[in-house]
């Protein structure tokens, strides 16, 4: 298939998963509240006389992330899965890997939408200051995001046919999301700290070795996933 | 000799130990429009999933010489977007021009006044008929309906059996699953039987009456 019809049905699929969720706003509105319910709790529960903001924030941002978006990575199948539209995408002649690509743009859109508005609810919460640093937060952010938004896409996939697949997604995620997300915090704790770049190289490397690790397998392995 | 536009040779399929069907073998021509008959759990519905592609076969193969529409027991649609909404988005996954086309359809299948609506407020005669439409949308050259005068009404059924047998002129292959042999009986030009695991047929109507199939039908299931 020709690049522009491949771009053009990733497009659609994003496009339709994004007019779906708009229309319901089921996913979003649940991951928003999951988010300031998780920044607010972790905020509350430190002693502000023991512990400063500056060594919960990085482990709460991450926390928040991982665990709002896996709302939006269950809803990503199951809504193929309601009314048999799998099928009807399975019959037409696009790649498969055209589909795992689609519904991952959705998810990395999701995804992408709750950290946008989770970040500034983050800052008012810790009172963390990123004047100058917020583009590094962002790459991080975004690095992280990929890593994890490949895996769970492919495991949304997988578990979809099972009978608890909105259990059974975070019992498989959770052990993938280890290593970028490790990652992810520690790169952070250097932003919010204003350590230099030097310093956060390392795990930026790691991070970009996960992102092409799990983009590559996960597309590959996504055809495995819709056989019956 | 016409090229047959979907051949299934020796065809099995089996999920874990259960045999659901074994050594069905049909083709179909270009105008056949072979209506599949069968008990509930015969395995009507898995064997239009393996003829669509969707299953793989356990064993023989199936060989298709045109796209294929499908109208499975789903509507293979989302509920959040109009039924316009649906069809386009069919129509780019497929690659077909949408201008015209979804129009033609959501009037050919009575569903122009719906067209904007969302599809969750439809009636299951409606999903029922957006479902054919989205079948259709790229004229497919075989077309595969799961018991689609389901949920119809009667001004529905004439309709789609309208569409079916103009497709059917215009040398579409087309197989019916349906319990309502009397229906399709008009405008079928084949019958096969899918009774304990295996397929008698296809055999051809021959301008025979339903209550001919009928009784031939009900002979298998009975065992004689």
């Amino acid at each position: 298939m020709p690049v522009a019809d491949y771009a053009r049905v990733v497009w659609a699929i994003i496009a339709k998963d994004a007019m779906v969720e708009w229309r319901t706003k089921t996913a979003f509105l649940s991951a928003m509240v999951f988010a300031i319910l998780v920044l607010s709790i972790l905020f509350f529960a430190r002693d502000p006389t023991a512990v400063s903001s500056l060594d919960v924030a990085p482990g709460a941002l991450w926390v928040t992330f991982t665990f709002a978006a896996m709302v939006g990575l269950n809803r990503a199948f199951l809504l193929e899965r309601e009314n048999g539209a799998m099928d009807g995408m399975l019959l037409t002649p696009i790649p498969r890997t055209a589909i795992f690509v689609g519904k991952m743009g959705g998810n990395l859109l999701f995804v992408a939408l709750v950290e946008a508005i989770s970040i500034p609810l983050f800052i008012l919460f810790y009172n963390v200051s990123l004047a100058g640093r917020l583009p590094q937060l962002i790459l991080v952010t975004a690095m992280a995001t990929v890593a994890f938004v490949a895996v769970g896409t492919l495991l949304s996939a997988m578990v979809v046919r099972t009978r608890f697949a909105e259990l059974m997604l975070p019992v498989l995620l959770l052990p993938f999301l280890i290593p970028p997300v490790v990652s992810a915090v520690q790169v952070t704790a250097r932003i919010l700290a204003g350590r230099p770049l030097s310093e956060m190289m390392p795990w930026l490397k790691l991070l970009a070795g996960f992102d092409i690790v799990f983009c590559v397998l996960t597309v590959l392995l996504f055809e495995a996933t819709l056989d019956e | 000799m016409n090229e047959p536009l979907l051949a299934a040779q020796d065809v099995s399929r089996r999920f874990g130990y259960r045999q659901i069907f074994s050594n069905v073998t049909l083709t179909l021509e270009p105008g056949e429009v072979l209506a599949l008959v069968g008990p509930n759990g015969a395995g009507k519905t898995t064997l239009l999933r393996v003829l669509a592609g969707l299953l793989k076969p356990t064993t023989g193969s199936v060989r298709r010489n045109g796209t294929i529409g499908l109208v499975a027991h789903h509507s293979m649609g989302y509920d959040a977007l109009t039924a316009r909404e649906n069809l386009a988005f069919a129509a780019r996954l497929w690659g077909v021009s949408e201008t015209g086309r979804i129009d033609l359809l959501l009037d050919r299948l009575g569903l122009s006044k719906w067209g904007e609506m969302r599809t969750a407020a439809f009636s299951r005669g409606m999903i029922q008929r957006l479902a054919i439409a989205r079948a259709l949308v790229h004229d497919p050259g075989i077309l595969l309906l799961d018991e689609p005068l389901n949920n119809l009404d009667e001004p529905g059924a004439e309709v789609v059996l309208q569409v079916i047998d103009e497709l059917a002129e215009r040398g579409r292959a087309i197989v019916v699953v349906t319990h309502q042999f009397e229906r399709i009986a008009a405008i079928a030009t084949s019958v096969g039987y899918l009774v304990g695991g295996s397929l008698e047929g296809p055999e051809p109507i021959d301008g025979r009456a339903a209550e001919v199939v009928s009784h031939k039908y009900r002979s298998l299931l009975a065992g004689g």
